[in-house]
C-alpha cells in the first residue's frame, strides 16, 4: 500500500468571511463552522478562538487535538467509519495542513485535565504550543449526559478538522513524502538482508473518557489485528480519550504517529518495516491476556525479528505493556517499549505499576509527577474552573495571582508514550 | 567571594605512602594537597579548596565512628560551602571511606557533598542513594576526566543550583528519576535502540527494571516428621532488653539466640527491636512474630522432627538489601552445618 | 465465570438491581484495594485490573474491582497486581478537598463505566 502525503505549511490562522488557504494562511469563516457544529442538537453554544505560538494564552481543559487533512486521490476519506464511509484508506494522495491544529475544549466531566500553554515554561512540554490552533469550545445543552457530551465534542472536532482539511484539497503541497508498505512476500524479496520489524500500538480502551476508535469501531471490542501504517495517516484511528492529558494519544498523534514516521525513515535502509499491530488496553484481565497473547502470536506469524511497543495512559496499561513485551520477547523477537513514568514528585517511587526482567530496552517520556509552576497568562481559552481539581493539581494549585502549581501530567502530550517528544528521565 | 571547599583524600593521594601507611589517623592541612590542585584549576576562581583532610584507609575502616567524629569536627571548623571526597576510582576501602564520610558530613553538617568512584567500586552501593557519586574511570589515570565532571557539578551543588539528570551531570544513578530533554524524540530513540538490540550491540535502557532478586523455591520437605526446622525473622524479636543492641532501623547486624527449653515467648522474656511497626502486639506475645509456641506444639505432636535450638533475628526496617543478604549468607552456612532441613522465615 | 463486584461506588451498587452480585463497602479508594487484597489471600481471583482507567488514584473516592466468586489456591498474579496497585496509589496526592457534588457524580460515572466495560467479557 502506497500513500503520497503532501504537507501544506500553515504559518497563520485568521478569521475571515471566507474559508480558504492562501500563502500559508488558513482563513476561517467562523459562522460556517459554528453553524456546522450547532447542527448537533446536543450543543447549546460554540465559541471559536485562535491561539498562535508565543501568545500569552492558556487553553484548558483540552479534549482532543486534530490535524486537518483531506483525501486528494484514492479510495475513502479522512476519518473512515466516523466522518467518511468505512472504505479502506491509506493509499493514493492525502494533503495535511502542517503547522496548525483544531483543539477541542470543554468541561465534559468535573475533574478534567489538559492544559496547552502557548508560551512560558509549560509551552516547552507540549508539542501543540508550536502550532497555530483553532480552538473549539462547546457548551452542552442543559442536562446532557457525559457520554453524549463527549461524543458531541469529539464529532465537533473531527467535523471542523475535516472542513478545514478540505480547504487544502486543491493546494500544491510544500513538501510531499511517499510512504509504501510492500506485501510481506515482496518485502522479503526486496530486503532479504534487513531485519524485519513491526510496530505494536496499544490503544486505550476502557470506557467513558478512555476510548479509541478504529474505523469507527470501539477498540474495546476488538482482537489484536494488523493495519497498514498509512491507514493511520488517513485517520483510521481516532481518540475518544479525555483523561491522562500527558500520556493520552490525541487524534493528532495518531495521524502523525512518530514511531511510524521514524520506522519509515529507516525502511529499506536498516530495517524492513512490515506493518502495525494494534491491540487494546481493556479493564478485564482475561481480555488483557487474550490481546497480548494475540499480539505475540501475530509477531510469530509474521516472523519478525524486532518490535517496538508503544503505550497509552497510566496504571493498568503498564500491565498490557509488560505482558506484550514479555510475550513478544518470548517468541524470540527483540523488543523495545515506550512508556512514561509516575515516580512520585520526588522521583523516588517505582515508576511503573508492573515490571518484568524481559523489558530490557525501555524508552521513557519522563516522570509525569514532576512538579511544574505555570505563571499566569493573559488569556484563558476554555475555563480555569477545574484547574485545582485536575490530576496532579492539588489544593492551592491555582494561586490568587493566577499561577498554577501542578504536576506535569496536566499538560497535554507532555510525557507522550508514542515517543512524540524529546522529554526523558534518568 | 569564592566558595569554600574542604577536600578529603587518603594517604595514597596525599603521597604519604601506600598500604604500609594506611593506618595514619585523620589530619587537617590548610590549602591544597595532591589532586586538589586539579580541582582548584577547574574551579577557575569560583571556588577555593581551603583545607584538605587526609586519612588512612585502614584507620578510617578500623575506627569508623572515631574517625568520622574527628573529620566532622575538622570540616565544621572550616565552615565550607561544599565537601568533596576523592575521587576514589576503583579503590574499595577508599571508596567506602569517601561514601561514608561524605554521607556523614551531609547529614550532620547539612552542607552539600560530592564524591567520585568507578561504577564497580564496592563503596558505590552503600552510598549512591545518599550522596552524589560521579562515575569515574577505574584508575587514577582517569583523574583529568573525573575532575572535568566533578568540578562543574561541585560548583552547582555549592551554589545550590538545581541538579540535572544523572546522564547529564555524570553521576551514578541514585534512584531519583529526573526529567530532562534528549536531543532526539522518543520514537527515534526507540528505533535506534531496537537497531542496536537487533544487531547484538550494547544499548542502554532509559529505565532499568527494578532489581528482580527472585529465589526459586526449594523442593518441598518430604518428611516433616523427622526434619529439623529453624525460625528466622526480620521482625526484630529479641530477648528482653535487646542484649546485642540490634538497631530499630537499618540494622547493622543480626542476633542468634538459644531457645533450648523455651516453649513460649512471653512478655517478660522477649520483645521486638523493630521500629517500623506498632510493637504493642509483638511485645505482648512475641510468638505472634516468631511462632515458637506453635512449633513446640507441632514438635510434641510429632508433626515436625524438632525445632532448631537457635533462632536468628534482625530488623528488616530500612535495612539495606545487601546487608540482609550478607547476614543470611553467613547464618545459612551455620544452619547447613547444624543439619537444619527447613527454615520458617517470618517478616512483619 | 461467576463473579462479584467489590465497590464503594453507590452507582455501581445499583447493578444489584440488574441481578449482579455486588459487595458494597464504605471503604476508601485504597481501602477497597486492601479488601480486594484480603479476598485474594482467601483464594478469590482478580478479574479486572485494580488500576482501571487513567483517572489517577485518589483523584476520586470510588473504586470498583471484579473478583471471582470461586475460591481456589492463592493466585499469585492477582496478588502481585493488587499489591502493585496499592503501592502505586500511595504515590498520588489526596484530592478529596475537591469532591464537590458535580465532581463526585462524574467520578462515580467514570468508575461505573470502567467496571461495566468488563461486563461483556465477564458475562461471555
Amino acid at each position: 500500500m502506497k500513500l503520497e502525503l503532501g504537507y501544506i505549511d500553515i504559518n497563520n490562522i485568521e478569521f475571515s468571511s471566507e474559508s480558504k488557504v492562501e500563502n500559508g494562511t488558513l482563513y476561517v469563516n467562523q459562522d460556517a463552522i459554528t453553524k456546522m457544529i450547532l447542527e448537533d442538537e446536543n450543543i447549546k453554544s460554540v465559541k471559536l478562538d485562535i491561539a498562535h505560538p508565543g501568545d500569552s494564552v492558556r487553553i484548558t481543559p483540552v479534549k482532543d487535538v486534530i490535524q486537518p487533512r483531506v483525501k486528494v486521490e484514492g479510495p475513502g476519506g479522512i476519518f473512515p467509519g466516523v466522518i467518511s464511509k468505512v472504505d479502506t484508506v491509506g493509499s493514493g494522495k492525502t494533503n495535511a495542513l502542517r503547522g496548525c491544529a483544531v483543539v477541542t475544549a470543554g468541561k465534559i466531566v468535573g475533574f478534567q485535565e489538559g492544559i496547552i500553554d502557548m508560551t512560558g515554561p509549560g509551552a516547552q512540554y507540549t508539542p501543540f504550543s508550536k502550532l497555530h490552533n483553532l480552538v473549539v469550545v462547546c457548551e452542552p445543552v442543559d442536562g446532557l449526559l457525559q457520554h453524549d457530551y463527549e461524543r458531541s465534542v469529539r464529532m465537533a472536532g473531527l467535523k471542523t478538522a475535516t472542513y478545514l482539511g478540505e480547504l487544502g484539497k486543491a493546494i500544491t503541497p510544500d513538501e510531499t513524502k511517499v510512504f509504501e508498505t510492500p506485501s510481506l512476500k515482496e518485502g522479503m524479496k526486496l530486503y532479504p538482508d534487513l531485519p524485519r520489524v513491526v510496530y505494536v500500538q496499544m490503544l486505550q480502551s476502557q470506557g467513558l473518557l478512555h476510548d479509541t476508535y478504529v474505523y469507527g469501531v470501539d477498540a474495546k471490542r476488538t482482537l489484536s489485528t494488523m493495519i497498514y501504517p498509512t491507514e493511520l495517516m488517513d485517520g483510521a484511528i481516532i481518540s475518544g480519550n479525555c483523561v491522562s492529558a500527558c500520556d493520552k494519544n490525541t487524534t493528532y498523534h495518531h495521524l502523525n504517529n512518530p514511531v511510524v514516521q521514524d520506522m519509515f525513515a529507516q525502511h529499506g535502509k536498516t530495517l524492513n518495516f512490515v506493518g502495525v499491530i494494534i491491540t487494546n488496553e481493556n479493564v478485564y484481565l482475561a481480555d488483557k491476556q487474550r490481546s497480548s497473547d494475540w499480539t505475540a502470536k501475530l509477531c510469530e506469524l509474521l516472523g519478525v525479528d524486532g518490535a517496538i511497543v508503544s503505550q497509552e495512559g497510566f496504571g493498568n496499561p503498564d500491565t498490557d505493556l509488560i505482558m506484550n513485551c514479555k510475550k513478544i520477547e518470548g517468541k524470540g523477537v527483540k523488543t523495545v517499549i515506550i512508556t512514561d513514568e509516575y515516580a512520585g514528585q520526588n522521583g523516588k517511587s517505582q515508576s511503573l505499576a508492573d515490571a518484568d526482567p524481559a523489558a530490557t530496552a525501555v524508552v521513557t517520556g519522563g516522570n509525569a509527577n514532576q512538579v511544574i509552576v505555570l505563571p499566569k497568562l493573559d488569556k484563558v481559552i476554555g475555563t480555569l474552573d477545574y484547574v485545582d481539581k485536575i490530576a496532579g493539581g492539588h489544593e492551592g494549585s491555582l494561586a490568587a495571582d493566577g499561577t498554577i502549581t501542578a504536576e506535569l501530567q496536566v499538560i497535554t502530550g507532555a510525557t507522550n508514550e508514542l515517543g512524540f517528544n524529546c522529554l526523558s528521565a534518568r | 567571594m569564592s566558595l569554600r571547599i574542604v577536600h578529603y583524600i587518603n594517604q595514597f593521594f596525599a603521597q604519604i605512602g601506600g598500604e604500609e601507611k594506611a593506618d595514619i589517623p585523620a589530619e587537617l592541612r590548610e590549602g591544597i594537597v595532591g589532586p586538589g590542585s586539579a580541582f582548584q584549576a577547574a574551579f577557575k576562581g569560583e571556588a577555593e579548596i581551603v583545607a584538605t583532610i587526609i586519612c588512612g584507609d585502614s584507620y578510617f575502616g578500623e575506627n569508623e565512628s572515631k574517625a568520622k567524629a574527628e573529620i566532622i569536627e575538622m570540616v565544621k571548623g572550616q565552615k565550607p560551602d561544599l565537601f568533596i571526597a576523592g575521587p576514589a576510582f576503583n579503590a574499595g576501602r577508599y571508596g567506602y571511606a569517601c561514601g561514608t564520610i561524605a554521607k556523614a558530613v551531609k547529614e550532620e553538617l547539612g552542607i552539600p557533598v560530592l564524591t567520585g568512584m568507578y561504577i564497580e567500586n564496592p563503596g558505590v552501593d552503600q552510598a549512591k542513594n545518599d550522596v552524589l557519586i560521579v562515575s569515574t574511570k577505574n584508575s587514577a589515570a582517569g583523574m583529568r576526566d573525573a575532575v572535568s565532571k566533578m568540578a562543574p557539578l561541585a560548583l552547582k551543588l555549592a551554589k545550590g543550583e538545581p541538579i540535572g539528570a544523572s546522564i547529564e551531570e555524570g553521576y551514578i544513578p541514585n534512584g531519583v528519576r529526573v526529567n530532562f530533554f534528549e536531543k532526539e524524540r522518543g520514537s527515534q530513540r526507540a528505533v535506534n535502540m531496537l537497531l542496536k538490540k537487533l544487531a547484538g550491540k550494547p544499548f542502554t535502557t532509559e529505565y532499568p527494571m527494578p532489581n528482580f532478586d527472585r529465589v526459586e523455591p526449594n523442593p518441598a520437605v518430604k518428611d516433616l516428621a523427622h526434619a529439623t526446622i529453624a525460625l528466622v525473622t526480620s521482625g526484630g524479636i529479641v530477648p528482653k532488653g535487646n542484649p546485642d543492641h540490634i538497631e530499630s532501623s537499618s540494622a547493622s547486624h543480626y542476633g542468634k539466640y538459644d531457645i533450648e527449653g523455651v516453649t513460649d515467648l512471653t512478655e517478660a522474656t522477649y520483645e521486638t527491636a523493630h521500629g517500623g511497626y506498632d510493637p504493642v502486639y509483638a511485645n505482648q506475645d512475641a510468638d505472634r512474630v516468631l511462632p515458637v509456641d506453635v512449633l513446640r506444639d507441632m514438635e510434641k505432636e510429632g508433626k515436625i522432627g524438632k525445632l532448631h535450638r537457635y533462632f536468628y533475628t534482625t530488623v528488616g526496617n530500612g535495612t539495606a538489601v545487601a546487608s540482609s543478604a550478607g547476614f543470611a549468607a553467613e547464618y545459612a552456612q551455620e544452619l547447613l552445618k547444624d543439619n537444619v532441613q527447613a527454615v520458617i522465615l517470618t517478616s512483619t | 465465570m461467576s463473579f462479584f463486584i467489590l465497590t464503594n461506588n453507590p452507582r455501581v451498587q445499583k447493578l444489584q438491581e440488574e441481578g449482579l452480585e455486588v459487595l458494597f463497602s464504605e471503604a476508601s479508594y485504597v481501602g477497597i484495594l486492601q479488601q480486594a487484597r484480603d479476598m485474594i489471600h482467601k483464594g478469590h481471583r482478580l478479574l479486572t485490573h485494580p488500576l482501571s482507567g487513567s483517572v489517577k488514584p485518589k483523584e476520586g473516592p470510588y473504586k470498583s474491582v471484579m473478583l471471582s466468586s470461586n475460591q481456589g489456591a492463592l493466585d499469585r498474579e492477582s496478588l502481585e497486581l493488587i499489591e502493585n496497585a496499592i503501592i502505586t496509589t500511595e504515590k498520588f496526592p489526596d484530592k478529596s478537598p475537591y469532591w464537590t457534588p458535580k465532581v463526585l457524580d462524574d467520578l462515580a460515572l467514570v468508575d461505573y463505566t470502567l467496571i461495566t466495560s468488563a461486563l461483556p467479557s465477564a458475562q461471555a
